[in-house]
């Protein structure tokens, strides 16, 4: 047996470098905005070479576009599993969705903050993923309607749109980690107009 | 050339007109100017010369009330929430004397109809105001909160054995921006009207249940 560090994949390596410049990029933007994030603060953060950067990625939009795109499916995928989890029954799968999508945020500040406050004014090509996360979403909703009405799709973006907007407050305030504490006025929010507003189940209060 | 800005055009020569007068007219023609610019063509392409063109105001003209287009466009997009809480504001005024599922009604028809006959005015404050970044940002915040308090004005409580919905008239509120600046940015400002069933039953489902809401909806 050797007792040299064992030997790490080179793809894995490359794949983990590529993760630490997203990460970077999401904590800086948080910190101090897309404008005034340079390469080299980036590059530092991240402990890469400038050339590793270059290599990966086009520069720093590329780079930023690339890490909303992912943390974006990342969202999507944690909240549309919780919503399958609770299987037959539509309401507690809404719900269990939204409980995944602000234990996201809370979990991920700068990373939420970048995809859903940063993104909508750095670049016209990032305000563009953020719209196309906006349409994903409504997709997911519109997949898991609970009730036997189907709504308008007017609603169901301005539901979207109204969750988007509560944590966007929540973000800005600086309060991403108290995300999860929404749960049972966002839950009551959403299913509103598909039950009924006597009819929705506090997730406060189920026990 | 731009009609609004040619009719707010001043006559040339000695009109007779006060200084301070021709100031604050030129200073509101730059305003919509730029409201219709950036309407027509994006923030990026909207230089101050063709800001200048469509208010009729010279270049150097437009130095004397702005020190650059940020600074215009910050006045533009209080001006644009200025006239919207104006007219929302009127609304409910207006119909002071009718129950609050009637007043949301009016108070969501005059904006649809303001935004539709003034496109450039719903895509200033919708969609500009949430991309032009930080500064903005605030103001767009400040201005959802005050239409938040509209709402609530005589709302009703929420049922029994349901959690208060604080957050509830923001999120309406805020769905309901959202909703209209993706319709704007898709190139529909022309037929927000279209939307105006949809949207009243959105804002008073949060408050009054799906049926009840729709009940009023289709009562008319």
């Amino acid at each position: 047996m050797s007792s040299t560090r064992p030997e790490l994949p080179r793809e894995f390596i490359a794949g983990h470098k590529r993760r630490r410049m997203m990460e970077a990029i999401a904590e800086l933007t948080a910190e101090q905005g897309y404008e005034a994030t340079k390469i080299a603060d980036i590059v530092r953060r991240a402990a890469v070479a400038r050339k590793t950067l270059y290599d990966n990625f086009d520069g720093k939009e590329d780079l930023f576009l690339s890490a909303i795109d992912s943390t974006v499916a990342e969202m999507r995928v944690v909240v549309e599993e919780a919503c399958a989890h609770d299987g037959a029954d539509p309401e507690a799968g809404i719900i269990a969705g939204l409980e995944a999508l602000l234990d996201f945020v809370a979990e991920h500040p700068a990373a939420a903050r970048m995809c859903m406050v940063e993104a909508i004014s750095a670049t016209p090509s990032s305000a563009r993923l953020y719209d196309a996360g906006v349409r994903d979403f409504v997709e997911l909703l519109q997949k898991r309607s609970p009730g036997e009405t189907d709504l308008p799709e007017t609603i169901e973006e301005s539901l979207v749109g109204g969750v988007a907007w509560i944590l966007q407050l929540q973000i800005r305030k600086g309060e991403a980690e108290r995300a999860p504490e929404l749960l049972p006025e966002l839950s009551q929010f959403v299913l509103s107009p598909y039950l009924g507003v006597g009819k929705v189940v506090d997730p406060g209060r189920r026990k | 050339m731009d009609a609004d800005a040619e009719m707010g055009r001043l006559p040339r020569g000695r009109h007779g007109l006060s200084p301070e007068f021709v100031a604050r007219n030129q200073r509101e023609r730059l305003i919509t100017g730029l409201t219709q610019a950036l309407y027509e063509v994006g923030y990026q392409k909207t230089t101050v010369s063709l800001i200048g063109q469509h208010a009729a105001v010279s270049k150097s003209d437009f130095y004397k009330h702005f020190e650059s287009k940020d600074e215009c466009f910050v006045a533009a997009y209080d001006a644009a929430i200025e006239r919207i809480r104006d007219q929302l504001i009127a609304t409910c005024e207006e119909a002071s004397g009718e129950e609050w599922p009637q007043r949301v009604r009016s108070a969501i028809k005059a904006l649809l109809e303001l935004f539709e006959a003034e496109p450039a005015l719903a895509s200033i404050a919708l969609v500009e105001g949430l991309r032009a970044g930080r500064g903005v940002y605030d103001r767009y915040q400040v201005a959802v909160e005050s239409f938040v308090a509209l709402l609530r004005e005589g709302a009703p409580p929420a049922p029994e054995g349901t959690s208060a919905p604080e957050a509830t008239d923001e999120a309406v509120v805020g769905g309901i921006a959202s909703m209209l600046g993706r319709r704007v940015l898709a190139g529909e400002a022309e037929r927000l009207s279209d939307l105006f069933p949809e949207i009243l039953e959105f804002a008073l489902a949060s408050y009054l249940g799906a049926e009840e809401a729709r009940r009023i909806v289709s009562a008319g």
